[in-house]
């Protein structure tokens, strides 16, 4: 388990899972807000985030459809088959490599893991290469694609693009505490 | 859904620019307390239905030893003896449930809090042991008392050390600066001499003297 505390692990086991129960439960009305009924039965399908998902899937109390980004006959994997780089991961999953990581784990698929090695490659060439070159204007654009790992990859390129610059062309080398925000304004 | 506004909380946390202070979401934090205390509530009948289920059971298998019974009684106190098993069962599942959540948020609540304490310590080192007044209405009342601590924690052990660790985070180039005051600051006894620093002034400091101040907002530094 990664880092008790972390942020990015805790939103990525936030991600939806689509399952079956096979077993009714008592006490339990989260799935329909609509339904009063403190009672779910056995058979009726529910999208559950992956850190219920988990726990219930190992005890065999529900099944797992795949979500259909992953899965095998999906539109996705023909889709990073062809061109990787300009796939919109981020409307699948922001988190798409995170989970892609911890369903692989739990439904031990083995086609799973080598399709997203294939995908991050492919696409961290382009990131880093985008990094560098893209301009401003293109940006946001460019960054609805990517999902929030390669977000990061994307902002450290341009980050250390701008302290080389800075490092080549001297400038002030003391800086306001960064929590204190901007400049100030003068009045 | 359960979690969801456990969840709600560590995305604000996770939207604001790495290192920024942002106020503590009292409301949001309140709730999801509130949301663990239904868990709860929820929790414990389904415990204690738990526990009569299995009572019922070890009933039925002991009456089952002691008195031997026909054939076709067997085969009804088994078709009973599922029936409880599997309430027995539904049971665990929506305690499980309930567990999970409560963990869940729990983990939720911990890492914000924890998260915002490493900010906390930070500051310590970037500005000094006086918070400005947009940081200060940021935080809560324990985290102002953290900061306090910490800090006075910081300055203790640098005055037995007698070592000034927070000055000369980038190594020196030139002992002397040329800075810029920003603000009215006053006449203030500097390591080498007594300066009057009135806004738009530029002069000569010496870095230390000059770098608590830049990193504090007061002055900006000077090049070329």
């Amino acid at each position: 388990m990664a880092n008790y505390y972390d942020i990015d692990d805790i939103l990525a086991e936030e991600e939806l899972v689509p399952t079956v129960f096979q077993h009714g439960a008592n006490g339990v009305g989260l799935f329909d807000s609509s339904d009063d009924a403190d009672k779910v039965e056995a058979g009726s399908r529910a999208e559950l985030p992956f850190w219920l998902v988990r726990e219930l899937y190992l005890r065999q109390l529900v099944s797992i459809r795949v979500p259909p980004c992953f899965d095998r006959e999906s539109k996705t994997r023909e889709e990073i088959a062809a061109d990787a780089a300009h796939v919109d991961l981020r409307s699948r999953s922001p988190y798409f490599y995170e989970l892609g990581c911890k369903i692989a784990l739990l439904i031990r698929d083995r086609t799973i893991g080598p399709f997203l090695l294939v995908a991050f490659q492919t696409r961290y060439r382009d990131v880093l290469v985008k990094a560098h070159a893209l301009t401003l204007t293109m940006t946001p654009k460019y960054l609805t694609l990517l999902t929030n790992e390669e977000t990061k990859l994307y902002e450290a390129g341009q980050s250390s693009i701008a302290a080389f610059k800075k490092w080549r062309m001297g400038g002030p080398r003391f800086q306001v505490a960064p929590v204190l925000g901007r400049k100030r304004k003068l009045t | 859904m359960y979690g969801r506004k456990a969840s709600e909380l560590v995305k604000e946390f996770a939207s604001v620019e790495h290192g920024q202070v942002f106020t503590f979401n009292n409301d949001l934090f309140a709730q999801v307390l509130e949301e663990c205390d239904g868990h709860l509530l929820h929790l414990q009948p389904l415990m204690r239905k738990i526990q009569e289920h299995e009572d019922k059971l070890k009933d039925k298998s002991r009456s089952q030893e002691e008195i031997g019974i026909s054939e076709d009684e067997t085969s009804k106190s088994q078709d009973e003896k599922t029936l409880i098993q599997n309430a027995l069962k539904s049971d665990q599942f929506g305690a499980l449930v309930h567990h999970l959540s409560l963990v869940r948020n729990k983990r939720c609540l911990m890492a914000y809090v924890y998260k915002r304490a490493e900010v906390i310590r930070s500051l310590g080192w970037m500005v000094d042991s006086v918070l400005p007044e947009t940081i200060q209405e940021k935080l809560s009342t324990s985290e102002k008392e953290y900061f306090k601590n910490h800090a006075a924690t910081l300055q203790s052990y640098m005055a037995e050390l007698d070592l000034h660790l927070t000055v000369d985070m980038i190594p020196p180039k030139d002992p002397y600066i040329k800075v810029r005051v920003l603000d009215d600051i006053g006449e203030i006894a500097l390591s080498d001499q007594v300066a009057n620093l009135a806004r738009h002034a530029i002069m000569f400091l010496r870095r230390t003297d000059a770098e608590q101040y830049i990193t504090q907002g007061q002055m900006e530094e000077l090049t070329g």
